[in-house]
């Protein structure tokens, strides 16, 4: 057995905070660390994994960082400049998937009268901080930014560690307007100065300064390789534009996230040239997928199925770099503006749009919409989204499955689609 | 004792054959232009200001077109509004929404982009209740106004928008009395023509309604004092219950509980307490828009807003003060503001030793037996 099907065993039998420390404690020493991180297939999977265990070491340690649960689309450069070290529950429900804990941690949400209509990611999150999995947070930090969810379920996570006064939602308004951003970067600057008079830390300019500097620049590279991706037809064996969620979001304002892009970069970049050398006809069969959504966070045939039909996922909507540079000179203004960019606020207009432009820049010859269970602001949206790629004549595939909870996604079923979608882009030309 | 009974059986009768008593408000639908609304959080007075009927769409249309619009898991109500709208805009001549949920903002969306002769518009209704927020949520307003102000090509005026806002405030006060008088009375009116009404409140040219509610309520006043009906006769033995839900506007539901042994003492719900409390109160100092802004940010709110502390405390003083024995949590299914809101309100009811029913339910597609059964289960266990 490899170590990391060890890992995943050993967790999957002692799913508790003391056995996860633990490990933490063993896994993320240096040595272990980089041996660990020899195993990954590519040098950015490496920097990934090692980033995200780091990242895990520090929220599970009992030192005197405090630690914030933080919802996705939170502008994360806050909580880097605040000090506070940011976990975040929906990425952590990823990782359940992933390492086969989910049939726990969904049982505990049930039997805590979580509906089983519910999305996942949150369902799981709640099971798991049920469990006492999670460590415990000093800050709740969230949004309503895309979804309901976040805000709903985090302040429960919020009264289960009687931290109601720790808790604030950052509300997102609908339209991009001067009202709305003086609006939310009154919130945000609020937050801010809050955290710092219970922290008891002067708020600390200069740090926000680097923060957003680093940020800036994690923002270049990662929009460096969304722009070599559009010349891309084919990818480095193990590619996964959709494991990159915890960095795009999580890591933004880190020097982690800079290395991690800068490396997808140079290897991507690599790939490229060797692809031009070669310039194979192979590549000019390849049919190109754009990816809406997620994606199911545990083992699944959608890519090997994919991979072996000749067809490539050439971007993921979530990769969109949506947000303007930010300007030191004004951090809360510019977080809001981060905020408001974000083309799930408002209408699907905006996400139309940089669905329809990743469907141009990236040549793509057919979409597949992952229709997450239970996530209705994604799968609301499914018809009008599969409408307007049929006006560039791209088909959609609204794929029905669940991203965490393997039982409640059919493989038959699945598989069945796939081929078919596979048989209609076939079937076009090209 | 029997003349008596039969005394109290043709009053019950009467107060409950509300068509005879609402024959101007129903005569009178569809005679002026409408703007169509949804959620407690649009404020009438802006559409009424406008020269236009502020009608709720109810959504009383069996779900078949709008599958192919929605995804399966998603709200009945929005899918059965739609499925109304597809089949007849009637004379609605816009549509306001808010963006009170994921789905709410979809159901914009495919408005916006399917139904091409009525005009959408969104109101943007901030989650919290801070200062910041009632002012934003004032900016909001007026630029609704603007668009309320292009469908008839007409400026809304300051003196428009006060006749409005007391029009609105009145029938909310009769509204909220007819509440009183129900919760009084509640052995000689049904559940399901208490919800009637307050259905009827939000489809009704409000100035009609109002009339036509006064003189119902005088009727009610004058035939239980003549005939010196107590209140609560019926109602010694049996327990005093909370209905918790999001808009549930099940007819068939309210005529099920009609029939069966509970006094419903209290309610939370978007076609109740929710659309009824709290008045808008202008002041000299305070511009009228951002008065109309406090109060809609701070009635009894919907599970959407952040603070569910606040809410789970109005919660329990309605318990507290109604004497409450049991809870009947009611939520259309794939809520999920509703559905969230469950783990903390069993905790909390938990804690005061108040059980809780659990129900959820679709549109128009209503199994009748199943809950009865079970809501029957839950009363005598009370």
């Amino acid at each position: 057995m490899g170590i990391k099907n060890r890992l995943k065993t050993g967790i999957q039998k002692n799913l508790n905070q003391k056995y996860i420390k633990r490990l933490l404690g063993i896994i993320a020493t240096k040595p272990v660390l980089y041996a660990y991180g020899s195993t990954f297939p590519t040098i950015s999977d490496k920097y990934l994994n090692i980033f995200t265990i780091e990242s895990l070491k520090k929220a599970y340690s009992d030192n005197s960082h405090p630690v914030g649960y933080g919802s996705l689309f939170l502008p994360y450069e806050m909580f880097h400049a605040l000090g506070i070290t940011p976990f975040l529950p929906e990425v952590m429900a990823g990782f359940t998937a992933g390492l086969g804990l989910a049939p726990q941690t969904l049982k505990e949400a049930s039997s805590n009268w979580y509906s089983q209509d519910l999305c996942t990611f949150h369902r799981s999150a709640s099971g798991a901080s049920e469990l006492d999995v999670f460590p415990r947070p000093d800050f709740i930090i969230t949004t309503n930014l895309a979804c309901d969810a976040a805000q709903k379920s985090f302040y429960i996570h919020s009264v289960k560690y009687d931290i109601e006064k720790n808790f604030y939602l950052i509300d997102v308004p609908y339209r991009y307007s001067k009202e709305s951003i003086r609006y939310l970067t009154a919130q945000i600057k609020n937050i801010c100065m809050d955290i710092c008079s219970k922290t008891g830390k002067k708020f600390d300019i200069s740090m926000f300064k680097e923060v957003i500097d680093l940020s800036n620049e994690f923002r270049k590279w990662a929009i460096e390789v969304s722009i070599l991706r559009k010349t891309l037809a084919n990818y480095p064996p193990y590619y996964n534009g959709l494991n990159f969620i915890l960095p795009f979001h999580g890591l933004a304002g880190t020097r982690e996230a800079v290395i991690l892009y800068k490396q997808i970069y140079k290897e991507l970049k690599k790939y490229s040239s060797k692809e031009k050398k070669e310039n194979s006809n192979k590549n000019k069969q390849v049919k190109r997928i754009l990816w809406l959504h997620l994606k199911p966070y545990y083992r699944n045939e959608i890519f090997d199925i994919l991979d072996r039909e000749n067809c490539r996922v050439v971007f993921e909507e979530i990769n969109h770099v949506y947000w303007p540079e930010l300007d030191y000179e004004k951090p809360f203004e510019s977080l809001a503006k981060k905020m408001l960019s974000h083309f799930l606020v408002g209408s699907i207009d905006n996400r139309i749009n940089v669905i329809l432009k990743a469907a141009r820049d990236y040549r793509a010859d057919g979409a597949i919409l992952f229709s997450h269970w239970g996530c209705r602001q994604s799968n609301g949206g499914a018809r009008i989204i599969k409408d307007s790629l049929k006006k560039l004549n791209i088909p959609t595939l609204v794929l029905d499955g669940d991203c965490v909870d393997q039982n409640n996604s059919s493989q038959g079923q699945v598989k069945t689609r796939l081929q078919g979608f596979i048989e209609i882009l076939n079937s076009e030309p090209k | 004792m029997l003349k008596e009974q039969e005394i109290t059986n043709t009053i019950k009768s009467k107060i409950n054959t509300t068509e005879d008593f609402f024959i101007n408000t129903l005569s009178s639908a569809n005679n002026r232009a409408a703007v169509g609304w949804f959620c407690t959080y649009t404020p009438e007075e802006l559409i009424t200001a406008g020269g236009f009927i502020p009608v709720r769409i109810l959504g009383r249309k069996k779900i078949i077109k709008s599958e192919s619009y929605f995804p399966i898991n998603f709200c009945p109500y929005i899918k059965s509004s739609w499925e109304s709208l597809l089949a007849n805009t009637g004379n609605f001549k816009a549509l306001i929404f808010t963006n009170s949920c994921d789905g709410m903002r979809r159901f914009f969306d495919i408005a916006s982009r399917y139904l091409d002769n009525i005009p959408s518009y969104l109101l943007d209704v901030p989650h919290l209740k801070s200062k910041d927020s009632v002012d934003f949520f004032a900016s909001n307003i007026s630029d609704m106004k603007i668009f309320i102000e292009k469908l008839n090509g007409k400026k809304i005026n300051e003196e428009e928008i006060e006749n409005a806002v007391k029009l609105i405030n009145k029938k909310r006060r009769v509204l909220k009395e007819y509440s009183r008088i129900f919760s009084k009375l509640s052995h000689l009116i049904y559940i399901s023509t208490y919800y009637k009404v307050m259905e009827l409140s939000m489809v009704s040219e409000p100035g009609i309604f109002i009339d036509d509610l006064e003189k119902y309520l005088k009727f009610i006043g004058e035939v239980s004092t003549e005939n010196e009906i107590s209140s609560q006769s019926n109602y010694k033995d049996s327990p005093a219950i909370m209905i918790i839900g999001n808009f549930i506007a099940e007819e068939k539901l309210w005529e099920m509980l009609s029939t069966m042994n509970f006094k419903l003492a209290s309610d939370d719900l978007c076609i109740s307490n929710r659309y009824f409390e709290k008045q808008v109160e202008p002041d000299n100092n305070t511009d009228l828009l951002e008065s109309i802004a406090e109060r809609y940010l701070n009635k009894p709110q919907c599970m959407r807003m952040a603070d569910m502390g606040s809410k789970l405390a109005e919660i329990e003083n309605n318990i507290v003060k109604n004497n409450i024995r049991g809870v009947i949590f009611i939520s259309l299914k794939f809520c999920d503001n509703m559905l969230y809101s469950f783990p903390l309100l069993k905790q909390k009811l938990n804690e005061m030793g108040v059980p809780v029913l659990y129900l959820e339910i679709e549109c128009n597609n209503f199994s009748e037996g199943q809950l009865k059964t079970r809501v029957q289960a839950f009363l005598e266990m009370l």
